[in-house]
């Protein structure tokens, strides 16, 4: 996997508690990635170290391969949990200052930054204050301010925490389209509905330890442990001689569409679906074999608690 | 460099736009002068209603001579003793007090105020001074010398005094006149400028790095740019402001001192024979002379404040609010505060050695040095004291760059002395 960032047994610990144990992960190139957890994980501490902003009393985090370095911080885009504007500042003057820190001159600054007002319908708040601005209001020209120079990598603490439902859907867009064009992103949440639509690879923190990662797809396939739901002709004890002992009926029938029932059924071994499906093919007028997987809020909810 | 360029013109920008800066720059000079007025106009309008004093006179040779003026009413009463007339006279009578004077005037314990209020410095002064008048007129009068009063009036003298700076000439026309006065008024308020600057700009530093710290934009700026740039552009910024205040007041001042002062004064002052008076409109019409005070004034200001705003960088960076700032705030001030005393030494002796060495230590040195400019110092003391000035300022500035780097990231709890020593120690 082509990783462009690497956090490796990264340790950080507070008097009195540890933020991060032994933490480890990697970002692949092109991602959006999730950082998932209860509040007070460590999610907010991992990524301040991965800011260095945060310095960790051990482990180390690698951009390409390299040991990140103070300006490579300079090119990521963050966005901090909590939203730090100057409160006395014009909008409009406050992104061009942010821009232009970032390394954009002032034309290019204005003219992209016009842009990206107009695109989320903020152009008329150029001139106002950010002290009269809303919360959501302000997080739009936030959200503004860490994307505009382009960065290779963007991290955002809670993006979508202060947005209603049509805003959020709007981030998520905006987030999705700077992963195509070739952004890689990572952000922190406890919103699972966000993970599922717009994550790739997730890693889900939970008191201070990294206790699942992986890509989306992977997760739900595992945690959904062989649980398929099939839709046949056959009676529950047809059904069960036809499984034999590859695998086993979970439960009762239900749902009867158009003289089908449906069963959820549990594939003892990966490798016998094939056989299963040939099986039931045979000898139950076999018409679909579905893959239930489970909800990434049942995963989190479960490896929380570990049961996964 | 571009960034601390960004953040230098932020900081300035910020300031110099409130309306409030705006104000205080028109409004500072006009304060000044009212301050230097105000103890003129109090004394002309500050006495309050005409004070009546009873005279109980035992020697009757004063009562009769005693001269009321607008302060103060002498009231002779011939008739009673002093325990009658404060018995009569008390607070309820209105009276301000009752002035016994013994039979023998000279005696110890002879001549009383007896007040039903608290009187005044100046009152007394009235009192005991016409007494003193009258008895010595009565000595002079008991050698029967003919004529007296013409013979006192012939032989009142009066001599001014022109102080000037040698040159080795010896010519009035080269040398340069000084006048004490003048220099004490300048020094005094130049040093309470520089005090002023340092004190209020220093603690705008500190504020400036607890409201970021608090608002958290802090966060972004740290991933945006290096501490050392945040720290320095804040500190250059407000630098900025100050010396943009002050350039505005020079400007104001010299135009004053080529125009204004010129043509108000130098008829009625060369009329009038008041050496104080000629130096003040002699030094303040000297354009030259203003512009090079002004010059070194800047450098002076610029240095001190540079030296203590880095300090108040630091401990703003090392806490979580302006309060918790106080601790750090109330050690940064001692050195100020110490020059504040300094400074009213000098002004008796300006070549004093406590004078000398505290315009030398940089901690002083700017409101010191500037408090003795005006009495005439040699360049090369101004040159080496700011140069101290200014070396130091770049060691409390690493210094402070090692705190600040820790200080902004931590939360919470206030740091003790000994993990900012660590902070520094760090790598």
């Amino acid at each position: 996997m082509d990783a462009i960032l690497k956090v490796e047994n990264v340790t950080k610990s507070y008097t009195g508690h540890k933020a991060l144990d032994d933490v480890s992960l990697e970002v692949p190139r092109g991602a959006v990635y999730g950082l998932l957890g209860p509040n007070g994980a460590g999610k907010t501490t991992l990524i301040r170290v991965i800011n260095r902003i945060t310095l960790a009393d051990s482990g180390r985090v690698l951009l390409d391969g390299k040991p990140l370095t103070e300006s490579d911080v300079f090119h990521i885009g963050y966005m901090p949990e909590e939203r730090g504007l100057y409160k006395k500042m014009r909008v409009g003057e406050q992104a061009i200052f942010f821009a232009r820190l970032k390394g954009l001159g002032r034309r290019e600054a204005e003219s992209r930054l016009k842009g990206w007002f107009e695109r989320l319908s903020i152009a008329d708040w150029w001139e106002r204050k950010v002290e009269d601005l809303s919360k959501g209001m302000a997080q739009k020209v936030q959200f503004i301010s860490t994307v505009v120079h382009e960065p290779k990598l963007l991290i955002f603490d809670e993006p979508f925490s202060g947005f209603d439902p049509i805003n959020a859907n709007l981030l998520k867009e905006e987030i999705l389209g700077l992963r195509d064009r070739g952004a890689t992103i990572i952000f922190s949440t406890h919103n699972m509905a966000s993970v599922e639509e717009i994550c790739d690879h997730i890693t889900l923190i939970n008191k201070s330890h990294n206790i699942l990662s992986g890509s989306v797809e992977e997760i739900r396939r595992s945690a959904g442990g062989n649980n398929f739901e099939v839709t046949h002709r056959a009676d529950d004890a047809e059904l069960a001689a036809a499984l034999g002992s590859l695998a086993i009926v979970v439960g009762e029938s239900h749902g009867i569409v158009g003289g089908y029932r449906q069963t959820n059924i549990h594939i003892r071994r990966d490798e016998d679906v094939r056989a299963v499906i040939a099986a039931l093919n045979d000898r139950c007028e076999l018409r679909s074999l579905r893959e239930m997987m489970p909800s990434m809020n049942d995963i989190f909810i479960r490896a929380v608690n570990g049961t996964l | 460099m571009k960034k601390i360029y960004l953040i230098i013109s932020r900081e300035f920008l910020e300031r110099v736009r409130k309306k409030s800066f705006i104000i205080v720059t028109l409004l500072m000079p006009l304060f000044m002068i009212g301050i230097m007025v105000a103890p003129s106009l109090m004394m002309l309008y500050g006495t309050s209603d005409q004070k009546q004093v009873v005279v109980i006179d035992r020697s009757g040779r004063i009562a009769d001579k005693l001269t009321s003026s607008a302060e103060i009413l002498f009231v002779p009463e011939r008739e009673m003793s002093k325990a009658e007339a404060c018995n009569i006279y008390n607070e309820e009578s209105g009276i301000f007090g009752v002035l016994y004077i013994g039979s023998d005037v000279e005696a110890r314990d002879s001549v009383q105020l007896i007040t039903n209020s608290s009187s005044s410095m100046m009152l007394e002064e009235n009192i005991a001074s016409q007494i003193s008048a009258i008895v010595e007129h009565d000595k002079l009068l008991a050698y029967n010398i003919e004529n007296l009063d013409e013979i006192l009036s012939s032989v009142e003298t009066h001599i001014e005094l022109s102080t000037y700076l040698n040159d080795g000439t010896g010519e009035e026309e080269t040398m340069e006149s000084t006048s004490s006065g003048i220099s004490y008024a300048l020094g005094m308020i130049l040093g309470m400028l520089l005090y002023m600057v340092i004190i209020l700009y220093g603690q705008m530093v500190l504020t400036s790095v607890v409201e970021e710290k608090a608002s958290r934009v802090i966060d972004v700026m740290v991933t945006s740019c290096s501490p050392f740039q945040l720290m320095m552009g804040k500190i250059l910024g407000i630098a900025a402001v100050a010396l943009t205040q002050i350039a505005i007041w020079a400007l104001l001042i010299i135009a004053a001192s080529k125009w204004l002062i010129p043509a108000v004064f130098s008829a009625e002052v060369t009329a009038t024979n008041d050496a104080m008076m000629q130096a003040l409109v002699g030094t303040l019409g000297d354009t030259g002379y203003i512009a090079t005070l002004f010059a070194y004034v800047t450098l002076f200001i610029l240095g001190g404040f540079l030296l203590y705003a880095s300090l108040y960088a630091a401990s703003g960076s090392a806490v979580d609010s302006v309060q918790d700032g106080q601790q750090f705030n109330t050690i940064i001030m001692l050195p100020i505060i110490l020059s504040i005393i300094v400074m009213m030494s000098v002004f008796n002796d300006p070549n004093s050695p406590m004078a000398f060495w505290a315009s030398m230590i940089p901690f002083t040195s700017p409101i010191v040095m500037i408090a003795r400019i005006p009495f005439g110092i040699a360049t090369w003391e101004i040159i080496v004291s700011l140069v101290a000035l200014y070396l130091t300022f770049v060691f409390t500035t690493w210094l402070a760059a090692k705190i600040f780097r820790v200080g902004i990231f931590m939360h919470g709890k206030r740091p003790s002395w000994r993990e900012l020593g660590q902070w520094i120690r760090e790598k």
